[in-house]
Order: structure tokens, then sequence, then C-alpha cells
């Protein structure tokens, strides 16, 4: 823990914390919410508020009456959509910058992050889940990523090196080159910031859903809507697919392998809102 | 290195996921991006200048026929045949055409349950068995994105893989340089 709290506290130019996610995502999860508390909790943030009702008009979103301010896009919408776009106006701040030290060019980051949610939420939706949490943990799955890239610039090479000759996965490269891998970062980022413990483990073992122990199911949907987002080409940097392939995913979410294509195909008739969030501009 | 640029404007023709594109226009270069466990599938006819770009996704139509029928692209069993067909129109004939193939890259997964990126191949190796043709460039399979284009002026096949900030060529007619 504490090596992660080093690295973490190590970065230069750490985001600031997206304040208002956590709270939201507990006010999604209580039975009785009030639209009015979610409204005031959103407008504490100017900018995302007319971010939001931007995307809201957007010829993806909008029907025959544009929404003019959040309690109306709340009505038209609904709380899981607003939700959503909340959510991805915050995922953007933190990762459309290039991050260096992955070979990652500008919004390669965020247009990954972006599929693998949205397929993630679709898998999720197939099971009748909590798609919120869902969606928000693979939207900030790589949000490690962004603290490790700095620390990575310099010998980045040697880790794609010993990555192409071990065979090995970039997490297990990041963990024997750094001491320290990308989810747990991220991990224990997301928990600093205090989002649910559910999301925050999740996102820790979103490379081996079955370490995630009662979080599992989550840290599975993160999984395979990570996997799906690369099988299609939304990836980036040098060894993309220096990922395991891991079956128990399939079996906590009972799902068999021919389940990944037809995924793949839902994900694909969804890219137009994928590239509708692609676009945001926060 | 490339061949003088021939008169008229340049332009290049993006190929999407799930989508073909032909040409004989030799102003033209068809390109698609970012394969992952796709397949960029290139084919060239030398005599008449005409060829094709198809990015499949998935290697069998059969898991869904209503969607094969809007999008044989999508698909090594409905695409294929789609794309040879589309270059027929511009007087290709199937038993000159050049075979480039790209992508299906594959992550570590020794049992085999997400290995979309060699059921690709393998489907497509199969296929162009069945009608005597063979591939004649390919860079497939690894850890690696890779994007890819065909020049219709002079048949070459460009590609870039992820990470990499030079392309290489993956085809080139020799006897033509």
């Amino acid at each position: 823990m504490e090596e992660l709290d080093t690295y973490i506290n190590k970065v230069k130019t750490l985001p600031p914390a997206p304040r208002i996610l956590p709270e939201l995502l507990s006010l999604l999860g209580q039975d009785d919410t009030d639209s009015s508390r979610i409204v005031q909790l959103i407008s504490f943030d100017p900018a995302i508020t007319a971010c939001v009702l931007r995307v809201c008009n957007s010829a993806y979103f909008a029907g025959a009456l544009p929404a003019d301010d959040l309690q109306e896009a709340i009505t038209r919408l609904g709380f899981q959509q607003v939700y959503q776009l909340v959510a991805a106006v915050s995922g953007a701040r933190l990762l459309i910058p290039a991050q260096k030290g992955y070979g990652i060019n500008p919004g390669e980051l965020w247009q990954h992050s972006v599929t693998a949610a949205v397929a993630a939420q679709l898998i999720a939706k197939s099971k009748g889940e909590d798609d919120s949490v869902v969606f928000t943990a693979t939207l900030l799955h790589d949000i490690g990523k962004i603290v490790l890239a700095e620390a990575l610039e310099h010998i980045y090479v040697k880790l794609i090196e010993e990555n192409r000759s071990q065979q090995a996965a970039l997490i297990e490269t990041e963990k024997r080159v750094l001491g320290v891998q990308h989810a747990e970062i991220g991990g224990h980022l997301l928990a600093r910031w205090n989002f649910p413990p559910s999301l925050v483990n999740a996102v820790w073992f979103h490379h081996d859903p079955g370490a995630a122990k009662e979080d599992r199911k989550i840290a599975a949907y993160v999984y395979l809507g990570n996997m799906i987002a690369y099988f299609m080409g939304f990836g980036y940097g040098h060894n993309a697919f220096a990922l395991r392939g891991r079956a128990d995913a399939l079996d906590i979410l009972d799902l068999k392998p021919e389940a990944v294509p037809d995924f793949m195909i839902q994900a694909f008739d969804n890219l137009q809102m994928v590239e509708t969030l692609v676009k945001l501009n926060p | 290195m490339s061949p003088p640029s021939p008169s008229g404007f340049e332009h290049k023709v993006v190929v999407g996921i799930a989508e073909l594109a032909v040409s004989n226009n030799p102003n033209v270069t068809l390109a698609t991006y970012s394969l992952g466990s796709c397949l960029g599938i290139a084919i060239y006819d030398p005599v008449v200048k005409a060829g094709g770009l198809l990015h499949i996704m998935l290697p069998d139509s059969t898991v869904d026929s209503v969607k094969a029928a809007k999008h044989p692209a999508m698909f090594v069993d409905s695409g294929v045949p789609a794309l040879f067909r589309a270059t027929y129109q511009l007087r290709a004939e199937k038993h000159r055409m050049i075979i480039s193939v790209a992508g299906g890259a594959q992550i570590l997964d020794s049992g085999g349950f997400f290995n979309i990126g060699s059921r690709n191949y393998d489907a497509l190796i199969g296929l162009l068995k069945d009608h005597g043709l063979r591939i004649d460039a390919q860079q497939v399979g690894g850890m690696v994105n890779r994007t890819m284009s065909l020049r219709l002026a002079t048949g070459e096949v460009w590609l870039k893989t992820s990470g990499q900030s030079q392309e290489v060529i993956l085809w080139k007619n020799s006897t033509l340089t």
C-alpha cells in the first residue's frame, strides 16, 4: 500500500479527483433518490453541466424537444443516462490527454476506455445488473496508467522488449520492473478519491477478476469489456494484446465463450454511442 | 521509395470496421485502421489494376444471419466472397488476384477461450483453400494492433504496427520496379 501511495504522490501532474461521481453513484444506489438532489450535485460543476446538456441535445440523444436544464434532461433521458453522461465527461477530463510512457496518442486511451465501458455495460445489462457501477469502473479501469506513465517514460522501451521476449502480460512486466502495476495503482487512486469499494476492487482486479472475491462479477464485466475493446481495434500502445485470457471471467458471469462474438456485434451496433462520447470536449 | 505520384488528386478512402471498398482509380489508397483481432484482407489484380480492402470482425456469419445480410463485411464467410464479387465489377479476375492479410492479434490465452484472432485467420485459410487460392503476403497474430493500406496505382500493401512510427511494405510487385 505504501508503495502505491509513494507512486501516486510522486506524480507531478495528477488530475483533480472527479468529486461528484462517487456521491452520484451512492445517490443512484438509493431507492428513494430525489432528483433535485442529483441536479444540485451535478450543478456544483458548471462545466460538466454545460457539457452534459450539450451532449444531451446532440444528434445522437436529441428528441423532439431540447433540454434547457438538468431537470429536463433527467426527465427526458432518465437518471441512468444522465449519470452516464456525467461519468463520461468526468472520465474524458482524466483520460483524453496523451500518456507518453505507454505509447498512447492523444485520445487513444479515452477511445479505448469508452468502447470498453459501453461493451461492459451491454454485458451487465444482459444480466440485469447495476450498469452504472460497471460503466464507471470500466471507464476508469486504466486510470492507473496516467500515474505510471510518468515513471515509465524512460524505461518503456525496456518494458516492451521484456513483454515481447517473455510473452508476459503488461501488468506482470510492470510489477517486475516497477514493483507496482497499473491495475492496483488505479484501484488505490480510486479508493483515495472515495469511490465505492466494489468499484475499487473491480478496477484493482480487472486483469484477474477471480481474485476480486465478492466483487468478482463487476471485475469480470470490466475484464470482458476491456478485452472486447481491444479485439475490435480500440486499443493502443505497443503490445496492446499483452493480457492473459481468464476463462473464469466467463464462468463468473455464467457465459460461454461464444458469448464474446455476440457482445462484439452488440458493441458494433452501439458504435454511434461510443463515437458521441469519444467526441466529448469538456 | 514510392514511385512518382500519378497525375491527379491523390486521396485516401477509409474502410471502417465491418466494411469493404473496391477501386480501380490509381489515385486512390484504401486504408483500414487499428485491426485488433479483426483481419484486413487486401486483394489486387495487377493486370487491370483493380482491387479492394475488407475489414472483417468475426469468422462465421451463422452466429447472426440477420447481421450478415445487412453487414456482409463483418464476417469472413460472407465478407470475402462479397469483396471478390465487388472487384469482378471492375474486370478483376479471381486467379490473378494478389492476396495480402494483416491483423488477427491474439491475447495470451493458452486455453483458447478468447481466440477470435486465430479463428478469423483459420476461417480465411479454409475459405481460400476451398477456392484454390492462397495468401501472397501476411503479417498476422502476435500482440500488436495493425493498420493496413492498399495503393491502387501499384498494388502495394503497406502496414503500420501500433507503437512503431514507420510504415512498412507488406507486398509489392518486384517485377514492376
